[in-house]
């Protein structure tokens, strides 16, 4: 990424930059107006300080009236004091206002994934992005969550410039008295031209040394890339549990050493450490020695024209005061416009991943809601490439779904049969062909009234910490009554009545100690009570049994007339068992559906696919009666 | 000693302060010696530094009052910034200089804290408060800003401040001693009310760490894969946003109320400093007024008052640092000490060989989990003879991977014994005992490396043939083939963008290959097809009664149908062996395993009948 990375021209990333702040201010403009206040407060009270303070020298150079210096001193640490209660005071505001940056920015990020389209989702590409701007964020704080410190830096350093500016113009305008003979010179404009320029040259090559350090860190960060990874990960494995039995058979410790050991290598290798100790370092160096030499040609001008009389002692300290913030005030102006274009840079990745579009949203009609719950889904002609992939994963699919009867689905790993749901359920759309409900393409309609007509339970179906009730309804507001029903038509109910809290129990323990772990068998009843719940006309479950034991899937099987309950449903499996209870099979092969029928007739077919996944199966268990057992 | 490394190693750390200084600096000698060499460097160099930052102004302005001739005057300013800049680039450039070999020194003491988790008993590895000890070890040594990085400078940062500070006491001793003491006492206060307030931050850590879970939850979710599917199905973005939106709110408020907090350490803070100045400039004002003081002098030591108060702040801050610091490389230090339960390097070899006949034995073993008051096995016996094949069938939570975890060592029973050629395994080394033993695990541990390094495992080259022979039967090698760089190509991407993320089939294929490539005298199958489809999953059984030939196997499976080809059948149930035998006579006795073998069978025989 870093390597061939170029920078935009000032005007576009000053455009990008601009965007990005006009975006987060609408979602958070209090971070943003409690910065301004704490800036300018921030910016003008050390001026009061070094001007009061001034003041104070001056007196005590000059006529040492007690009088006035202790009214100095009293202005002195009173504005301190007040300025003081102040600023911790407007502190308070910023910090609980800047607290949540971090986590209003994650939910911009966690609210687009949310509603972005399936198929971007599920796209590695769309995830790569999402890691690169997740690293950008975290590792180097470049994109959305720099615009608030770009804001808060440019804020300072333009108030800073104009204070301090304030504070020395007088440095320039007070004359060296006649009376100081040659050093009248002093009051020339070309002198005062002279040291402007000085000045203006080591305020422009410390910034600059600064920016060349910085290209460093890129060239860095890429060669310990790599190793960081290696590192992280051989680390981490150390204390995963699932691995510590694989790691001692297989010896894996000698494997970790080893890269630990050569991660080391990296750091200890001598380009690395060359360009630390050398370039790097000595330009870091030199941008030091310049800030200093720049406080000299300061030091050497204020006291130069104190010493022939233009001002007093007091004046001194007010303006090397000044002129240091200026030139902090500078320095630190350029180097947030280089920071600027830099962030632009990081900025377009951002909103390429924002600006992805909703295509599936497009839709308008809306689906009747029928008490008959008559809809009649067909597949016509559909074949399916996945993104980027040049292998189709479905091919030529047609098939009409028979209201209110049950479909198998049965193929090897790799046939299409997840694809073809995620198809029907409108995760993706067709490459090819067409989807109908009654007749219309399922893309005119609206896509969350379209989701309304499946419940699914996926193979990886996953289910919330949050309470059980809530998991089964899908939502925090919902009918205790027919959750409760769901739960137990899905066979759940012996586990619900042993929990005290019933409904209320929370899943998992990750926000409550009394909170239950569930079973990969209760887990799936659980998904099923959900997709009851929900009450759809279609129902589809992706291999329901695989985790179960024999005695738990026997429970599901005898279920399943509950669970199906005169609605359409479809139902994927490996156990082939299970094709007992469907009215109707379809047999997926390399994406294309190679017989259809029912078990009778599939089995009947020796030739066919499904004869051969069937006696695959059912030899173990048929063996005295069929043939043999593999030979072994 | 025993106690320190007890349940709360936290709360008493073993080693002292001095102890833990002294480590880091002979770790430091020996790996990167640099560090120490640039840390005293930086250290005098900070001392000048702060000195000349000292006298710089009241020098200069001490030659004007006194209207000195103006060479002299540009020469004393001359002088300083000379001196300064040499100072100062010199300081930046040393810290440069050093900055990589304590990040190196750091790396190399860290990566003891992973090594001794891999190479610790086994238990270890299961034991939550290990792991978390493990983790509070990490602390110290996780990042730049961790304590075996950090000490450097709080190490520089207190030598210097205290050089520093026996300078200003000198010069400060011509002022008032009171106000020498009001200093000390206002710069303490002033500290530990800001260490009261981040101490109460800790306090309430918990409650700020119970207001960011849901966001974490949800936000995890959001961007979850799996979840995806679910959300979208059922709608359920609205409900994640409102649970998010609630956190945020609690995240916020909880800020306000240690704002507040804040806010009044702040105020007390300000009110210290005007304390402090007042009594200080009213010192001064008397001093020039009475003692004709110049001014350049009063700004001397104005400034210097202002930086005693930093340097006495520094000073007590540096200690808690410190203090922290060496807790945090204590608790590593203690980790790596921790003693282990297990025979290793001290136990007596072994010299797995395949040529030799092995019989592995449980003898009266009883087992139950640390910390558990029931038992998973009871008084268990059983004979596994060189070369048999042994099934092991029951349901899930009977006792089946409890049982394996006995066999291959990674427990110890409880009580009984487990006996190798009659001999206690606890005898040997038991690094020496896992090289008896192929397995293929439920869970396991692929490496993010190359295909190459996870069969062979190991980095070296390895036999090449024997690794593609294996390939080959594990029925991975067409894939492996298919793939620009063969056997070196990468395994997953977590480590390198390149790898290729492996499905289920491919996973448990590669974990069949480097079995076979381990070769060793017994093997071990807990579950290995759980995911495959009928025909993968009759080709697996396939290659894996090929592997077996000659060799003691143990198979473990709740699919009662692929255990058919085994010598025994065990069938655990209630944390015994409940019934053992052939399929054939489990059957025929119609007990529990006959049962459960109806339960299964039923739909395809039924079926079966039906059709033929």
């Amino acid at each position: 990424m870093s390597e061939n990375k170029q920078k935009l021209p000032l005007i576009e990333s000053l455009r990008l930059n601009g965007r990005a702040f006009a975006f987060l201010f609408r979602q958070v403009p209090m971070v943003f107006l409690s910065n301004i206040a704490q800036s300018v407060f921030s910016a003008l009270t050390p001026y009061v300080g070094i001007y009061l303070s001034a003041r104070l020298i001056d007196e005590l150079a000059g006529e040492r009236n007690p009088e006035k210096l202790v009214m100095w001193v009293l202005w002195i640490i009173g504005t301190a004091l007040v300025f003081g209660i102040s600023r911790a005071m407007i502190q308070r505001w910023k910090d609980t206002r800047n607290v949540a940056w971090w986590f209003h920015e994650i939910m911009i990020y966690a609210r687009k994934m949310l509603h972005m389209d399936f198929c971007d989702m599920d796209n590695s590409e769309t995830f790569k992005l999402y890691h690169q701007i997740m690293q950008n964020t975290r590792w180097t704080g470049w994109g959305l969550e720099r615009i608030r410190v770009l804001f808060r830096q440019t804020l300072d350093a333009v108030l800073n410039i104009l204070g301090a500016a304030a504070l020395s113009v007088t440095l320039f305008t007070q004359l060296v008295p006649e009376s100081a003979g040659e050093y009248t010179v002093m009051n020339h404009p070309l002198f005062i031209i002279t040291m402007i320029s000085v000045m203006m040259i080591s305020v422009i090559l410390s910034p600059m040394c600064a920016k060349k350090a910085d290209s460093y860190a890129p060239k860095i960060a890429e060669c310990m890339r790599s190793g960081n990874r290696t590192h992280g990960f051989f680390s981490e494995l150390s204390s995963e549990q699932e691995r510590a039995a694989d790691i001692r058979i297989y010896n894996q410790e000698a494997i970790c050493e080893h890269y630990f050991k050569t991660t080391n290598e990296v750091l200890r290798s001598g380009k690395l450490l060359r360009m630390v100790r050398g370039k790097l370092g000595l330009i870091r160096a030199l941008g030091t020695l310049i800030s200093t030499l720049f406080t000299g040609v300061v030091y050497l001008f204020v006291c130069a024209k104190a010493w022939a009389g233009a001002f007093g002692v007091g004046a001194v300290t007010q303006y090397i005061g000044a002129m240091v913030a200026l030139s902090g005030g500078i320095t630190s102006l350029v180097s947030v416009l280089g920071a600027i274009q830099n962030n632009a840079y990081f900025l377009r990745e951002n909103f390429k991943f924002l600006d992805i579009p909703n295509n599936m949203y497009q839709g308008s009609l809306t689906t009747e809601k029928r008490s008959d719950i008559e809809y009649e889904v067909e597949f016509r002609n559909v074949s399916f490439k996945y993104p980027g992939s040049e292998q189709y994963s479905l091919r030529n699919v047609s098939m009409k779904f028979k209201i209110g009867k049950r479909l198998a689905i049965v193929g090897q790993n790799g046939s299409g049969k997840t694809t073809f749901i995620k198809l029907l359920c409108r995760l993706y759309d067709p490459t090819e062909g067409q989807i109908l409900l009654n007749g219309i393409d399922i893309r005119k309609y609206k896509y969350d009234d379209y989701m309304n007509i499946f419940a699914v339970v996926f193979q990886d179906f996953q289910l919330l910490a949050f309470t059980l009730g809530e998991n089964v309804a899908a939502g925090q507001e919902y009918d205790r009554a027919k959750a409760e029903r769901c739960l137990r038509d899905a066979g759940f109910g012996e586990r619900l009545d042993s929990l005290p809290k019933g409904l209320d129990t929370h899943l998992y323990r990750y926000f409550m100690e009394d909170g239950v772990e569930v079973s990969g068998g209760e887990a799936q009843k659980i998904a099923i009570a959900r997709a009851l719940y929900k009450d759809a006309p279609f129902i589809i479950l992706d291999e329901p049994t695989a985790a179960l034991d024999p005695i738990a899937e026997a429970e599901v099987y005898g279920k399943f007339d509950a669970i199906t309950n005169g609605k359409t449903a479809i139902y994927i499996s490996h156990r082939l068992s299970s094709c007992k209870f469907c009215d109707e099979i379809a047999v997926f092969h390399e994406g294309a559906v190679v017989q259809h029928g029912t078990h009778a007739e599939l089995v009947a077919d020796e030739k066919g696919k499904y004869h051969e996944l069937w006696h695959a199966q059912a030899q173990y268990y048929v063996a005295n009666e069929t043939e043999a057992v593999p030979d072994i | 000693m025993a106690g320190a490394i007890g349940n709360k190693p936290k709360e008493r750390p073993k080693y002292g302060m001095l102890s833990n200084v002294l480590f880091m600096m002979r770790e430091a000698w020996r790996i990167r010696k640099p560090v120490l060499i640039t840390a005293v460097l930086v250290t005098v160099v900070q001392i000048i530094r702060n000195i000349a930052e000292l006298y710089l102004t009241p020098s200069i302005l001490g030659k004007i009052e006194q209207a000195a001739p103006l060479p002299e005057l540009l020469g004393t300013i001359g002088g300083f910034i000379a001196l300064l800049a040499v100072m100062q680039s010199s300081e930046t450039y040393l810290n440069h200089f050093a900055s990589w070999d304590r990040i190196i020194v750091r790396m190399e003491i860290g990566n003891r804290l992973p090594m001794k988790m891999l190479r610790t008993s086994y238990p270890n590895a299961e034991d939550k408060e290990y792991i978390s000890a493990l983790y509070r070890a990490w602390r110290g040594f996780a990042g730049t800003s961790s304590a075996a990085e950090a000490i450097w400078t709080t190490l520089i940062d207190q030598v210097k401040s205290i050089f520093a500070l026996i300078i200003y006491v000198r010069l400060l001793t011509h002022l008032h001693p009171a106000l020498m003491l009001l200093i000390i006492v206002t710069s303490i206060a002033g500290y530990l009310a800001s260490r009261h307030i981040s101490e109460w931050r800790y306090r309430h850590k918990n409650e700020e760490g119970e207001c960011q879970k849901p966001m974490r939850y949800v936000s995890f979710n959001a961007v979850n894969r799996q979840t995806a599917k679910d959300i979208r199905i059922f709608n359920m973005q609205p409900w994640l946003e409102d649970v998010y939106a609630a956190g945020l709110r609690a995240y916020e408020a909880f800020f306000d109320r240690c704002g507040g907090v804040t806010m009044w350490g702040g105020i007390l803070d300000a009110a210290l400093v005007f304390l402090r100045n007042g009594a200080a400039y009213a010192v001064l004002i008397g001093m020039a007024i009475q003692k004709n003081l110049s001014a350049s002098e009063f700004l001397l030591y104005f400034s210097a008052v202002g930086g005693f108060s930093t340097l006495v702040t520094g000073v007590v801050s540096n200690m808690l640092k410190l203090h922290e610091q060496s807790m945090d490389i204590s608790a590593a230090r203690e980790f790596v000490d921790r003693p282990e339960q297990f025979r290793f390097e001290e136990g007596e070899p072994l010299h797995p060989d395949l040529n030799e006949e092995y019989e592995l034995r449980l003898k009266d073993v009883s087992f139950r989990y640390p910390g558990s008051d029931k038992d998973v096995l009871t008084r268990v016996n059983l004979t596994i003879h060189p070369g048999e094949k042994l099934a092991v069938v029951g349901l899930n939570g009977a006792g089946k991977t409890t049982l394996v975890k006995l066999l291959c060592g990674f427990y110890d029973p409880t009580e009984g014994e487990v006996l190798l050629n009659g001999v206690d395994i606890r005898v040997y080394n038991r690094r020496d005992y896992y090289r008896l033993f192929s397995a293929v695990f439920q869970q396991f541990s692929i490496l993010e490396t190359s295909f190459r390094e996870n069969v062979t495992q190991s980095v070296a080259d390895g036999d090449i043939e024997k690794m593609m022979e294996c390939l080959k039967k594990a029925g991975l090698l067409e894939k492996i083939d298919s793939l620009t760089n063969g056997a070196d190509t990468h395994v997953g991407r977590e480590i390198y963008d390149d790898g290729m993320e492996l499905s289920g089939g491919e996973t448990q294929r590669l974990m069949l290959a480097r079995a076979l490539y381990k070769n060793a005298p017994i093997l071990i199958l807990d579950e290995p097809t759980a995911a495959l489809d009928p025909i993968a999953e009759n080709d697996i059984y396939m290659k894996y009664s090929d592997m077996t030939k000659g060799r003691t196997s143990l198979f473990i499976s709740h699919r009662l149908a692929s255990t058919r080809f085994c010598d025994r059948i065990l069938f655990i149930d209630g944390g015994v062996i409940a019934e053992e035998g052939t399929h054939e006579s489990l059957l025929k006795k119609n007990g529990k395993y006959a049962e459960l073998f109806e339960v299964q069978a039923q739909y395809y025989r039924e079926e079966g009948r039906n059709h033929e």
